[in-house]
């Protein structure tokens, strides 16, 4: 599995990288933009999400039919995505049809925005947010980001809410479209099996004649306050907690011991949480993880349980994260190690997983880390890495959400 | 079986099963055990999956944690479920750790202690994720559905239900092992970067004295209705439909699963077409084809808030029927592309293709190699297909509903 790195930039500033595997069936492409709901103001929260669905509703040569129907044309394995930083176009095909794939995706994001598509879509996205209503771990995480990260602008709910998006107009769209989908705040991520200059030429050919926008991101530092919230519905049966507290961001070299620590105290199997809480059933589910953002980051913890246990499960959770800070061995750390690598050798021969990875990297930090790379920096995590790295950060101050049944409970 | 593929059933009826995929490192196993929910023993549903946790708390010389921690050490990506027919074992990393895990999974499944003390916490976990399937409508749609689709007993859910499950006791679980977790009918698959000799040999080693068969499966009766309504205080109400279809080894077979694709393949299929992009009724809608042994079943979703319901459900009908008027040249081609290119880049994923070959054997007791599955879907010509959906229109469905308020039927 030979992979090789490319990388070129076109004159309009879109930066093109591209991991070649010539042991692979597929080509995976996708346009990554650095722009989610963080860069939004209230007046037009979800309008990143909204605009994502929009891009398949046309350009100014093709209609929605005509952009669902070529993409079946090719047989393609294609989405989008939209999270707070970043918004991503992507499709995996066969390498005979690399050309039409490109070619497809560069009119996917010169949108016509149509009034009539525009309002029907709307009705779309307003069933989405219904959906995600009947979901109580989007509801408490969307909660959890609101209270966490207050004035700061990753507080910004990805949706929206139903008011938001009914009041939202076609003509701010428009603009938001125009303000941050410049090529200098986008790339283009190739893995698979290609020909690196036909990718350029056909990536010259096709968006080369964007023109560059300026698109800033503002980046004040969050503040945070210690707070517990609890949030009832009744018709619930379980109770389901989520705690948020700093953590490295997604540019800091910290964030692999992070990745790390996250997995010896809460993998799903094998982890501190696991034994402390889940191999006893004391939660149904015991999680701690990482999720690292542009300019900081956060450690979270989340668990599910019967209502009546939530506070017994809290208290030892907390209790493993404190005495994480000291006792941490040799063994859990290799472990963890062995687990990650394993998942990168995995990722690695997969164009659709790696593609994904390495754009969303670039959109962060404009860098490539190989394979060996992230191997090598992976094995030179130590207990005495996790030590430090939570005296950098000691899970103060920390929010805390549960939403569950309320008085109902036994 | 050429270069690519092996298989070979042991003198104790376990068959092994093998697919090299040149250029992978990786290599991914799954080990089908034939305990399934259908012969979870009657007033004991849920036994399979209490047992599929219960067989990870300690086997052979290690003990619980032991256990876990060498699966770990390994880097072993690992996962287990409860199906229809069989539990299930998956796991995947550089080929020569899955190898060297295999031995493990010989004392998992034939040397499991089944402690005491983990057999409260397993039933109790299990009792949790059953209570939360009333917070999660989606699950619980799919759930019933499955109830009262199928004739019993396959439609039980793996889950089991709260009276079996409060009554079950260690002996029952350790008297269903000794039942069920049997060579005979167990299917072991190994992909990627394997040799032949070598996993034939580990096979012989860690498998060839186990003995048994699994026993038949309880006489079928019919699902107890074809509607049904749950109330449920959600925003959305939440559809199923399904209706009986071909086996997967029936002629027809790939005929189905072209009219499948043109109903619900890429987002131009018909249902995404006429119920989100046209009218906006719902964000999710899909169709599928899902198979048994010996039959096959087309499934159907559907999501929309409230008071817009009647009207997703109405216009998802009118499109089966819709079908029986047949599709066209262009919409078959896409289905065909779509298909082949799904085929051809599951080459990518030793887990895919592990779980693929173990499926095709247990469906079809013999591997197909991709080449056949491509000449099967290009043979399939439009006459064909719309002679098919003229002589056979969908039905007679079974729809299941969640959500505050019944709907009117078709």
């Amino acid at each position: 599995m030979p992979l090789t790195f490319h990388y070129k930039q076109l004159p309009n500033g879109l930066d093109i990288v591209a991991e070649q595997n010539p042991d692979a069936h597929s080509i995976a492409l996708g346009l990554f933009v650095k722009t989610g709901s963080r860069d939004e103001d209230q007046s037009v929260n979800g309008v990143s999400h909204f605009l994502e669905h929009m891009m398949f509703k046309g350009s100014s040569r093709y209609t929605w039919q005509d952009v669902n129907r070529i993409f079946d044309e090719i047989g393609a394995k294609y989405n989008a995505f939209t999270s707070q930083e970043m918004t991503g176009y992507y499709a995996n095909v066969l390498p005979e049809f690399t050309e039409r794939a490109l070619e497809h995706l560069s009119h996917l994001l010169r949108p016509a925005i149509r009034d009539e598509d525009f309002n029907t879509e709307k009705k779309v996205i307003l069933e989405e947010i219904a959906m995600y209503l009947d979901d109580p771990g989007h509801r408490l995480y969307e909660k959890l980001m609101d209270a966490h990260f207050g004035s700061h602008p990753l507080s910004m709910s990805i949706l929206g809410s139903p008011q938001s998006i009914q009041k939202l107009q076609r003509d701010q769209m428009a603009r938001y479209f125009q303000q941050r989908y410049g090529p200098g705040n986008m790339v283009l991520s190739v893995t698979g099996q290609f020909d690196f200059d036909q990718i350029v030429k056909l990536a010259e050919k096709y968006c080369g004649s964007w023109p560059h926008v300026d698109a800033p991101r503002v980046q004040p530092m969050p503040t945070h306050k210690s707070q517990k919230i609890g949030m009832t519905d009744e018709k619930l049966n379980r109770q389901y907690t989520m705690a948020m507290m700093p953590g490295p961001s997604a540019q800091d070299d910290r964030r692999f011991a992070a990745h790390v620590l996250a997995d010896v105290v809460g993998d799903s199997d094998g982890s501190r949480l696991y034994w402390a809480l889940v191999d006893n059933a004391i939660a149904e589910e015991a999680d701690f993880g990482f999720y690292p953002h542009d300019g900081c980051g956060s450690f979270y913890l989340a668990l599910t349980t019967d209502p009546a246990r939530t506070e017994q499960a809290l208290k030892i959770a907390l209790a493993e994260l404190e005495k994480a800070k000291n006792d941490i061995a040799d063994d859990e750390v290799e472990r963890a190690r062995n687990k990650i690598a394993s998942g990168l050798v995995l990722q690695g021969e997969i164009p659709l997983g790696r593609m994904r990875s390495i754009g969303g990297q670039w959109i962060y930090n404009r860098e490539y880390r190989s394979l060996e790379q992230d191997m090598a920096t992976l094995s030179a995590v130590t207990p005495q890495s996790l030590k430090q790295l939570m005296r950098d950060f000691t899970f103060d101050p920390m929010t805390i959400v549960s939403l569950g049944p309320g008085e109902k409970s036994k | 079986m050429g270069d690519r593929y092996f298989q070979h059933t042991l003198r104790n009826g376990l068959t092994l099963l093998g697919e090299r995929m040149p250029g992978m490192v990786s290599a991914a196993m799954t080990l089908l055990v034939p305990a399934g929910s259908t012969t979870d023993p009657l007033n004991a549903s849920g036994s399979a999956t209490v047992l599929s946790d219960l067989v990870l708390r300690g086997a052979g010389s290690r003990d619980s944690r032991a256990l876990t921690d060498h699966l770990d050490s390994m880097g072993l990506r690992r996962s287990s479920s409860v199906g229809v027919q069989h539990t299930r074992f998956g796991s995947a990393a550089v080929a020569q750790r899955v190898l060297d895990g295999l031995e493990v999974y010989g004392d998992i499944i034939r040397r499991p202690h089944l402690p005491e003390s983990g057999f409260d916490a397993a039933r109790d976990l299990a009792l949790q994720a059953l209570a939360g399937i009333d917070d999660d409508p989606r699950q619980k749609l799919m759930v019933k559905l499955r109830e009262w689709h199928f004739p019993f007993p396959y439609g039980r859910n793996s889950m089991g239900t709260v009276e079996d499950l409060e009554r079950m006791t260690l002996k029952d679980v350790r008297a269903d092992h000794a039942s069920r977790y049997h060579a005979g009918g167990a299917i072991l698959s190994l992909a990627g970067n394997i040799d032949f000799n070598q996993i034939r040999e580990l096979a012989e080693r860690t498998f060839g004295d186990w003995d048994g068969k699994a026993p038949a499966s309880f006489a079928t009766r019919p699902p107890p209705g074809r509607v049904l309504h749950e109330e449920q205080k959600s925003e959305q109400t939440h559809i199923g439909i399904a209706w009986p279809s071909v086996p997967e080894t029936d002629p027809d077979y790939y005929t189905v699963r072209m009219a499948v694709e043109v109903l619900s393949g890429g987002m131009s299929g018909r249902l995404f077409t006429e119920v989100r992009e046209k009218r906006g009724l719902c964000y999710s809608v899909w169709a599928g084809y899902s198979s048994l042994k010996g039959s096959g079943s087309i499934m159907g979703y559907a999501g929309s808030s409230n008071e817009r319901a009647q009207a997703t459900l109405d216009c998802f009908i009118a499109e089966l029927h819709r079908m029986r008027e047949g599709v066209t040249a262009d919409e078959l081609e896409r289905a065909k592309i779509g298909l082949k290119a799904s085929t051809i880049m599951q080459g990518e994923s030793t887990s895919a293709r592990a779980g693929a070959i173990a499926h095709d054997f247990f469906m079809r007791g013999r591997i197909r190699p991709l080449d056949e599955i491509k000449d099967a879907i290009d043979s399939v010509s439009v006459d064909q297909v719309n002679a098919y959906l003229k002589a056979h229109e969908a039905g007679p469905f079974t729809i299941v509903t969640v959500g505050p308020k019944a709907l009117n039927m078709p």
